[in-house]
Formats: C-alpha cells, sequence, structure tokens
C-alpha cells in the first residue's frame, strides 16, 4: 500500500527574503512589507469608506477595543500574566483624563499623554501585591477592581457618583478624532511587535516560560513583570481617556465588564502571541455585534455561537493560520 | 503479544521513527535503547497511543503536523488509530518518561487514580502487590506526591500503571537520574513483575548495563532507526554496542 504524507515546506521567496537578499529585489521587498502596507493603509482608510457618522463612530470604539485587545495579548503570551481587568484600565484612564479636563481645562491632546501615564502608574502600583505570584490571582483581582472601584464610586458620591462627570471636551472634529485613535492603535502595534524582540522582551518572554530560572538568573521577575504591566497598562488607560473624550462624558459604565471579555474573544479569534492577530480581531468582533443589534437581546447568542464555532474549528486563530499559509505551501509526498 | 511494524513518525519534515519493527512476545520483556533523540519516547508514545493525542493538540494549536505511519497489531487486533485510553482498556499501559504523577495528590490516591479501570477486589489486591513490591510506599500513604524522592516517585509511577491492571507494560526511562542502589532495585521489581503477574514489558533505556540482566531481547535505535536487533547475548557481543551502550570496552 503507498502511502502519503502531507509535507509543509517554506516558500521560496519566504528563504530568500529572510536575510540580507531581501533589499536585492522588489519581489522579496514586496512579499515582507505587502501585509504590513495593506494591513497599515487598510486602517487609515476606513473611515472614509464608512457610509455615516454611526459607522465611524464605531471605527473609534473598535480602535479602544484593538488596544485593550493588543495589551491583553502582550501579558497573556509574554508574560504569562491573564488580565481580565480591560475595564479596570479603561476605568481609571478615563476618570484620570475626564477629571483633568473638567477641573483644570486641559486640552484632551494634554489629558490624554497624562492620564496614559498617571494611569498605567496606578494601575501598576494597584497591582504591585499581585505581581510576585504566579497563576490566577492576577486574573482575580484585575477582575474584582473594576468592580470594586464602580461601587466605591456609587456609594461615596465621588466624581460625581451614578451621574458621572458631564461636559468633557470632545475632540476638534470627528475626524481627528479617528485618526488619533488609528494612530495609537497603529503606534502601539509596531512598538510592541519591536519590543517583544529586544532583549526586554527575551526576559518577558522567559518569565512566562520559567520564572524560578529567570530568578535564578539574579533577575527581579516583579521588576519585569511591573515593567509589562505598566506598558500594557499604558495601552488600556489610553483606550479609557480616548473614550471618555469620545463620549464626552466618563461615569461608572467605563467599568463595564465588556471591556474585560470581548478583548479576550478578539485575541482568541486573532490568534494568541500574534499582537496583529488580537487587532484583527477586534476589527472584526466589534463591528458583527454592531451588526447583530437588530436581533436585540438575541445578538449574545448569535455572538457566542459565533465564538464557540471559531474555538472548536479553528482555535489557533485568524492570524497563525494565515501567517502558515503566506509563508508555507503544503504538498503530498509518498512516504 | 504486541507486533508494530513499518512504524514512521513525522514531527512537520523530521522524520522522528524510521522503518521500525517492534515485537514483544507473552511474559517477555524487550529493552529498547539509544542515545538522546534516537527516537525511544516517541515510540512509546506511538505504541501506547499518547502520540495520537499529541497530534491532535498540536493541530488545534496550528503547530507542527505530526504524521504517524505504520500497522500496530496487538493480541491479534489492529489498534492504529485508537485513542491512549481505548489501549489502556485493552491493557497497553504507559509509565511516562520523567514519571508524571499527579503532583498534588497523596500517594495512596495516586495509586486510586491509576486503578480507575480496575474492579474493586482487582484494585484492592493491586494496591497490595505494589506496597509488598515497593515497601517505601506503604510507609509514606498519606505523603503529597510532589514531596517525594526522584526514587520513591519513580515506584509510584510503576505502582500507579500495574494498578490500571496492564497486560503489557510501557516503561519509559524507568532508571532516569536515580541513584544506583534504587536503580537496581527498580530492576528486581520490574523483573518481579514480569514473573509474578506475568506482565510483558518494554523497557527503554539511555544506558544499557543496568537493565541488561532482565532484558531477553533488544533494539538499538540510532536516529530514529533501528540499527541492531536481537536476543540479549547477540546485542551483547556486537562489539560497536558494548562500548556505546553497555560501557564496556574492548581490552
Amino acid at each position: 500500500m503507498e502511502q502519503r504524507r502531507k509535507e509543509r515546506l517554506d516558500r521560496g521567496v519566504k528563504v530568500r527574503s529572510d536575510g540580507l537578499y531581501a533589499l536585492m529585489s522588489w519581489r522579496e521587498l514586496s512579499y515582507l512589507t505587502l501585509p504590513r502596507l495593506v494591513l497599515i493603509l487598510g486602517i487609515i482608510v476606513l473611515p472614509f469608506v464608512m457610509p455615516n457618522m454611526y459607522w465611524q463612530r464605531v471605527i473609534s470604539i473598535v480602535c479602544i477595543y484593538a488596544l485593550l485587545a493588543l495589551s491583553f495579548d502582550f501579558l497573556a503570551h509574554f508574560l504569562g500574566l491573564v488580565s481580565l481587568g480591560g475595564a479596570f484600565l479603561i476605568g481609571v484612564g478615563g476618570y484620570i483624563s475626564a477629571i483633568l479636563n473638567t477641573t483644570f481645562g486641559l486640552s484632551p491632546f494634554v489629558t490624554i499623554p497624562i492620564a496614559t501615564i498617571v494611569g498605567a502608574a496606578v494601575c501598576t502600583l494597584l497591582l504591585f501585591p499581585c505581581l510576585p505570584l504566579r497563576g490566577v490571582y492576577f486574573a482575580i483581582v484585575t477582575l474584582m477592581y473594576p468592580l470594586a472601584l464602580k461601587r466605591v464610586i456609587e456609594a461615596l458620591d465621588l466624581f460625581g457618583g451614578t451621574n458621572g462627570i458631564l461636559g468633557v471636551d470632545s475632540f476638534p472634529n470627528s475626524w481627528v478624532e479617528q485618526y488619533f485613535v488609528i494612530a495609537m492603535v497603529l503606534l502601539f502595534l509596531f512598538g510592541t511587535r519591536r519590543l517583544v524582540n529586544t532583549d526586554l522582551g527575551l526576559v518577558f518572554r522567559a518569565v512566562k516560560d520559567n520564572d524560578q530560572a529567570v530568578k535564578a538568573s539574579g533577575m527581579s521577575i516583579t521588576y519585569y513583570k511591573a515593567i509589562a504591566v505598566f506598558i500594557a497598562s499604558g495601552m488600556g488607560c489610553l483606550g479609557g481617556a480616548c473614550i471618555v473624550h469620545i463620549f464626552m462624558w466618563s461615569g461608572i459604565s467605563l467599568f463595564a465588564l465588556d471591556f474585560s471579555i470581548i478583548p479576550i474573544a478578539a485575541t482568541v479569534i486573532g490568534g494568541g502571541g500574534t499582537l496583529v492577530g488580537p487587532v484583527l480581531g477586534a476589527f472584526i468582533l466589534v463591528p458583527i455585534s454592531e451588526l447583530l443589534r437588530e436581533f436585540g437581546t438575541l445578538r449574545i447568542v448569535f455572538y457566542s455561537l459565533a465564538l464557540m464555532a471559531f474555538i472548536v474549528f479553528r482555535s489557533e486563530g485568524i492570524m497563525v493560520y494565515g501567517e502558515r499559509k503566506y509563508h508555507q505551501f503544503e504538498r503530498w509526498v509518498k512516504v | 503479544m504486541l507486533e508494530a511494524a513499518d512504524l514512521m513518525v513525522f514531527y512537520e519534515n523530521m522524520l522522528a521513527l524510521n522503518n521500525i519493527g517492534v515485537k514483544c512476545a507473552e511474559r517477555q520483556i524487550v529493552g529498547v535503547f539509544g542515545a538522546n533523540s534516537a527516537g525511544k519516547s516517541t515510540l512509546m508514545y506511538t505504541l501506547s497511543g499518547i502520540m495520537e493525542d499529541i497530534r491532535k493538540k498540536e493541530e488545534m494549536a496550528g503547530g507542527e503536523r505530526i504524521t504517524v505511519l505504520g500497522q500496530i497489531e496487538y493480541l491479534g487486533q489492529d489498534i492504529m488509530g485508537l485513542k491512549p485510553s481505548a489501549r489502556a482498556r485493552k491493557g497497553i499501559v504507559l509509565c511516562p518518561e520523567r514519571r508524571r504523577i499527579f503532583k498534588e495528590s497523596s500517594v495512596i490516591e495516586n495509586l486510586r487514580i491509576g486503578g480507575y479501570l480496575a474492579s474493586k477486589s482487582q484494585a484492592k489486591e493491586t494496591l497490595d502487590y505494589t506496597f509488598e513490591l515497593f515497601p517505601p510506599l506503604k510507609r509514606l500513604k498519606k505523603r503529597i506526591g510532589g514531596f517525594l524522592s526522584g526514587g520513591e516517585q519513580q515506584m509510584l509511577a510503576i505502582g500507579r500503571a500495574l494498578m490500571a491492571q496492564p497486560k503489557l507494560l510501557l516503561l519509559d526511562e524507568p532508571l532516569l537520574g536515580l541513584s544506583p542502589l534504587i536503580q537496581s532495585l527498580l530492576v528486581r521489581a520490574t523483573r518481579g513483575i514480569r514473573d509474578e503477574r506475568g506482565i510483558s514489558i518494554i523497557i527503554t533505556e539511555q544506558y544499557a548495563r543496568p537493565v541488561l540482566p532482565i532484558v531477553e531481547y533488544a533494539y538499538i535505535l540510532e536516529n530514529g532507526a533501528a540499527v541492531l536487533e536481537g536476543s540479549r547475548d547477540e546485542v551483547l557481543n556486537n562489539p560497536d554496542v558494548r562500548s556505546a551502550y553497555f560501557g564496556m570496552s574492548e581490552q
């Protein structure tokens, strides 16, 4: 009986473009740069092709989810910290930005950077106690903070209590708003991709693989985890600060569980560990959930069914699958 | 009893097992020897069916594609493609490399999990036999598995495999990282298992000398291929093998 198996091989153009040879021909250069260009240009033209104001607003929200998904993927697949605290980051960043804007009258372009950095510092500080630990502690603590903060604001009537902070300045116009968040997504996407390949990123991945060996090499895992949490919280807080200026309002709905769950779903769909995947996942998931809005409450059912089908049939994620198809081809060979 | 022929395993495009045939007769102890990366563990995973599980998980995660080809006949049936649990039910039980005991369960719990397939009376009988075979385990009954020493963990792993009522026991590097004293104890116990319970055993090891006295037939693997096979004496008298695997040089 003749036995055959399917073989996977790297495409010739991939092998050629691995080294310096890539600079020598347009074919190899475009093989390397085209996917990135398609992604960047695709996101940039997106606001133009949107039919109306409503969908342009959706683009901004998608970008904020993309930032959160990026932050989740970075922490989960490069540090081994599973964060369920998207809502926590959004809330902290959002409230800081809103307070700065309404009390001190600072413009959004000043409050957003401040909220990003101060918010990231606050989040890192609050999460610091569970950083030396391994396991579910980080996930649980990040899940609890938004729930707790929401009730604290409600009960003590802080920052406007249940009414929230009204009258936050918006961006000058909707184009600035969209392109600002789009630029931020691209900046952080390519920034983190670069970061995980530096020496620092190497240590991050080592912490994920075996934290005891990292300790034995004389490095403090708490220190490195704190750096990573600072970066990831920065992304989340930036998203929160933007969302406050988009909706011109800050309230306890910033601590909604959606901000924690959808980024995780986006990471699953896009392919964890690729960093691009989660961004793509957000660009697929959030619009779908908007499209399903006319089904009312049933949309959650469709949404979860789609997610489950995805996990069962394509659990590797779009990006992992796509990268493999792009770099490799398959053929049957006789054994 | 077990007859595997033309076994080929590919990890993506890397050939891990190349046309290997392994036979194990009733009440026989078969040794499989080879250096690291020779394919010993791959062979054990393929025989026990764990490879099917690994293959599926890799496929789900979008990782390497694993291809398994060949035939495995066990008690007159083709078991290729059966799940590891189905093979365990038929009596092929793997005692995995690096022991893989349940670290957070106590010794007695570990053994009872192993006895899932056994009836109550069988389990009780095997439990007594295990304690008789490995007296230290009886003393450590309530100890948490992760706190046992390496040798005790290995005893526990073998005991757990025995609890599943195997007809064919696959021991994957049972002597890994153990002191000579414990090694000889385990080797004696292995022979005892065969003699007293009539269980066939396939045992893999890198360094053949400690297990050599009990092995009746041996295969030498190199880079995934069987370079030599034969009865103990045949293998032992091969000069290349003597120096490479048995640590005996020609004087």
